[in-house]
């Protein structure tokens, strides 16, 4: 029995593992943390010229006469798109358990991922995903009511419905096919916090779960309470269900973890910008139109 | 009786083109550079491991068509972009560019026939755009929005969003955090280390 409990608190940590690199990433959508990742047409490429000092006349090979390098005249110029930041007086912690995720992923969440990715087919895999999605429904549709988002609630419980009935148990989404296109709400109770303006606070990278804020760890909680499982049985029910989920969830994203930390110049600030990017974007323009009476609160943080 | 029919009718059509026209540039501007990236990468005669440079290399051409570096790298400093002389400044865009090179190549050439999807364009204002894409793929869909700015008579890109996360602003975030501490001098070099591959 003693084994028994430490090998499921075991799996609990690798669960969660995974949750690391993709809590940005996994999330609703998947690889938020993957900006590049799929830039596939987005960003073809640069000079051969590996001569890595420009001389003034280089700038010809980039293209743009000298004036394009005057300086910019309105300082206020990037303004125009949202400032996004947070604040991280923490760093020195977070930096630590960046890297300890880090080594979490490449010595034993990707191995495992991989494993499991060369035994199930990828159909399989996304059939799982699909399961859990449908499983993990009360989240998004409480949030959405919680949000006032009721089409979104409607858009959810249609999917429920149909998923469950014809899409044998939720292994498939009929749902989102051309003909229903019921669109996923990917709603969670952070993003409730965030629309009621509960503001990020500051930044925290959780060992093992990853990146998080006070108001996102609050609404991680508060999501397990709205996850069925919970509800079955014993809690190592429910870890056993996350481990499958995670893993599953990582095979299908192999990479993107690599991709982006081979894009960054620094690593621990690409992911902690990412990840603040994609709430901030959830909660201004992702829980459907702002409710009435909400869009006041949206407007500042 | 027919002829009020004809002439309504020829009023729409050309509604519906002028429309199409006004509404289309940025667009089919980006529609058009996507599409002469996917001929490259499926050219039936580049498939071969060899062929690799030759790709890169068209890929470079459409590349500066298609993007505008030096906005992107001014939108990508900021405000710190003044505090670099004229020179650096254009060591930093040429760098720049490299990295993103280099971070991204190999994504672009492992591409398979995923679908495209061309969801709506959205206008800034006069001179700038957002167009809105999604690639399709089977496990799941990824938005990628493309910001583009007309310049001397033609719409460039100067940022792309993918999942909602924006490539300037990431950037953008790394460097004013390297720029806090440094001098620009340092961030060039640690740049010129990147393109080097360490």
């Amino acid at each position: 029995m003693k084994y028994y409990l430490v090998a499921v608190t075991l799996c609990v940590f690798l669960a969660a593992g995974c949750a690391h690199k993709s809590a940005v990433v996994s999330d609703p959508a998947p690889s938020a943390a993957a900006p590049p990742a799929r830039e596939i047409m987005a960003a073809p490429k640069a000079e051969p010229s590996p001569a890595p000092s420009a001389d003034v006349s280089a700038a010809k090979t980039v293209g743009g006469s000298l004036d394009d390098y005057q300086d910019i005249e309105e300082p206020a110029k990037g303004k125009e798109e949202e400032k996004v930041t947070i604040a991280d007086p923490l760093e020195p912690f977070n930096r630590a358990m960046f890297n300890f995720n880090d080594k979490l992923y490449f010595w034993v969440v990707k191995p495992v991922a991989q494993g499991y990715s060369k035994a199930v087919p990828e159909k399989a895999r996304v059939s799982v995903s699909n399961f859990y999605s449908n499983f993990s429904f009360p989240i998004r549709f409480v949030n959405c009511l919680l949000q006032a988002n009721f089409e979104g609630a409607a858009s959810e419980l249609g999917r429920f419905i149909i998923n469950t009935v014809w899409g044998i148990g939720g292994l498939l989404d009929p749902a989102a096919s051309k003909e229903i296109d019921l669109k996923k709400q990917p709603a969670d109770f952070g993003q409730t916090l965030g629309i009621y303006g509960v503001g990020q606070g500051f930044y925290i990278h959780w060992p093992v779960l990853g990146p998080s804020s006070p108001r996102d760890t609050v609404g991680t909680v508060g999501d397990i309470f709205l996850y069925p499982s919970i509800y079955f049985g014993p809690w190592e029910i429910w870890a056993g269900s996350r481990v499958i989920e995670k893993v599953n969830d990582s095979s299908l994203h192999i990479g993107d973890y690599e991709s982006l930390k081979e894009a960054a110049i620094d690593p621990y600030v690409a992911v902690r910008d990412a990840y603040v990017q994609y709430r901030l974007k959830k909660i201004k323009h992702q829980g459907g139109p702002p409710p009435p009476g909400v869009s006041g609160l949206l407007e500042d943080k | 009786m027919r002829r009020p029919l004809t002439i309504a009718f020829t009023t729409l059509i050309i509604f519906l083109f002028t429309l199409a026209a006004y509404a289309g540039v940025p667009l089919d501007t980006v529609q058009t550079n996507v599409n002469k990236v996917l001929d490259v990468l499926r050219d039936p005669k580049l498939k071969s491991e060899s062929a690799k440079e030759i790709k890169k290399k068209k890929l470079r051409v459409i590349y500066e068509q298609m993007f505008d570096d030096v906005e992107l790298g001014k939108r990508t400093l900021a405000r710190n972009w003044n505090s670099l002389t004229v020179p650096q400044r254009q060591e930093f865009v040429i760098l720049f560019r490299q990295v993103l090179e280099k971070a991204y190549i190999d994504k672009i050439l492992a591409y398979t026939n995923e679908k495209i999807v061309y969801e709506r364009e959205i206008m800034i204002s006069g001179t700038q755009a957002e167009i809105q894409t999604k690639v399709v793929m089977a496990s799941k869909e990824i938005p990628i929005t493309y910001k583009v700015i007309l310049k001397n008579g033609s719409w460039k890109v100067y940022d792309v969003v993918v999942e909602n996360v924006s490539l300037v602003l990431n950037y953008r975030t790394q460097f004013s955090d390297i720029l806090a501490k440094n001098k620009p001098e340092q961030l060039l070099e640690i740049l010129r280390k990147k393109v080097k591959g360490q």
